[in-house]
């Protein structure tokens, strides 16, 4: 039997992160990366979509706490992304498939190592189970 | 010249989107002189068997009201689907599922477990389930199958037109009757109520605040809402912002926050999902600070931004096979 592998999402801000690399080097040393103008762009429909899709989890790495290009976008990503939260739980998603990182990494060379983090994380809670 | 055959049923339903035609009240009367009526259980004794004798497209409307929970609601739907020109999925139970929907919370198995056998009310020493088929006396009895989800009924036909609303308003059931009366009819797939959002035609719309800052999530029974000022501005959820206009505001006019009913605004497929984001916005909170504690003070939120719409939601929905 194969080996399961999670599928993770990631939408990462363009202010925080990565902007000293090029997005074709980001996309490529990450899957399905998403390289967004801010994280507030991010809906939870556009979370949901990425389930609906075969995610297993969806990582949101936004600016650090009052630093956001747009005042507040990433304290705003993050309510959401709470909410959304136990929103999920009622479709039988655990909290954990969701996860937000605001902080700052201007080469990006850190995304990867978050993204096989969460990795590591579902792997102990398996494929996505809709009730 | 003949009338044009028209059908009303319920399936998953409560029947009040039944009693909202009643209301059309006088305007009924016009109703039938222009129709014949094939079928309306909740108030004609005519049988299904009368149905299956009609050619193909021979009505040339069903109205639908209800979710698709069970077998009998399904082969009702294919059943007037088959026979109908036209099929009109009236009220949020047939749009989107409706409150019934909220059951997809929960498994066919935790539902028969409650229901049957852990309920207060319930004495069942045996701890049986309802069967599809059993006998009794030598002879078989059936019912129909529970599915162990809750479908809206364009997951089990193709639906021309929606109107949705619990219940749909009356006035925008004539509208709908004319239209397919006078065949002056919009593109099919259009839901057949006003376009913009209710915050767009609610009278509080005036005494909404430049910057929304709710602080504290109050229900409505917890507090005595002042009855001309935005519920959101009083902390009280209200789905305005994510929902179709057209209900007539009659729960708004009796100081009670829009729950949801009439769906969301076209373009948007997930109601719950869009204004879960308007209100994560609209609460408070500054940089640094911690939103959880306002958050959690939201009981059952995904009941609450899916009252009405579960089984059409992004993750709740699937389609009959």
């Amino acid at each position: 039997m194969e080996k399961y592998k999670p599928k993770v999402v990631c939408f990462s801000c363009k202010f925080g992160w990565g902007y000293l690399t090029d997005s074709a080097t980001l996309c490529a040393q990450t899957k399905n990366f998403i390289p967004v103008t801010c994280t507030s762009k991010v809906g939870a429909s556009h979370v949901l979509e990425a389930f609906r899709h075969g995610a297993d989890g969806v990582l949101l790495l936004g600016c650090p706490e009052g630093k956001c290009h747009f005042q507040d976008g990433n304290f705003r990503a993050a309510k959401r992304m709470y909410l959304l939260q136990q929103v999920i739980q009622a479709f039988g998603l655990e909290p954990e498939r969701i996860g937000i990182r605001l902080d700052c990494d201007p080469a990006g060379s850190d995304i990867p190592q978050y993204v096989h983090e969460m990795e590591t994380n579902l792997t102990k809670l398996g494929p996505v189970r809709l009730l | 010249m003949p009338k044009p055959k028209v059908a009303i049923t319920w399936l998953g339903a409560c029947g009040g989107c039944d009693e909202a035609i009643v209301d059309l009240n006088e305007n009924l009367l016009s109703v039938a002189e222009a129709v014949e009526l094939v079928l309306w259980p909740v108030a004609l004794d005519l049988k299904y068997q009368s149905l299956e004798n009609l050619k193909d497209g021979e009505i040339a409307l069903s109205v639908i009201t209800g979710c698709v929970r069970n077998a009998e609601h399904l082969e009702i739907a294919r059943l007037l689907r088959r026979k109908s020109q036209i099929v009109l999925a009236m009220g949020a139970c047939a749009c989107f599922g409706g409150t019934p929907g909220l059951a997809n919370f929960r498994g066919k198995e935790d539902i028969f477990n409650w229901v049957y056998r852990e309920s207060p009310t319930v004495t069942n020493p045996s701890g049986g389930f309802p069967q599809t088929s059993c006998q009794v006396d030598g002879n078989t009895l059936t019912l129909p199958e529970f599915f162990d989800h809750v479908y809206t009924l364009n997951q089990a036909i193709d639906v021309d037109y929606y109107l949705p609303g619990c219940p749909p308003p009356p006035d925008l059931i004539a509208n709908a009757l004319n239209a397919v009366i006078t065949g002056d009819l919009p593109p099919k797939g259009s839901t057949l109520a006003p376009r913009k959002a209710l915050c767009d035609v609610c009278v509080r719309n005036k005494t909404k605040p430049e910057n929304f800052e709710i602080t504290t999530v109050k229900r409505i029974y917890e507090v005595e809402a002042d009855p001309e000022t935005c519920f959101l501005a009083q902390g009280i959820i209200c789905l305005g912002p994510a929902t179709r206009a057209g209900c007539g505001e009659t729960c708004l006019n009796t100081n009670t926050p829009c729950r949801g009913c009439f769906g969301p605004v076209p373009g948007v497929t997930d109601a719950g999902t869009r204004f879960l984001s308007a209100l994560a916005t609209l609460m408070k909170g500054e940089a640094g600070s911690d939103p959880k504690e306002l958050i959690a003070a939201i009981v059952d939120p995904a009941g609450y931004f899916y009252r009405f719409s579960q089984p059409a939601s992004l993750l709740g929905r699937r389609t009959i096979e």
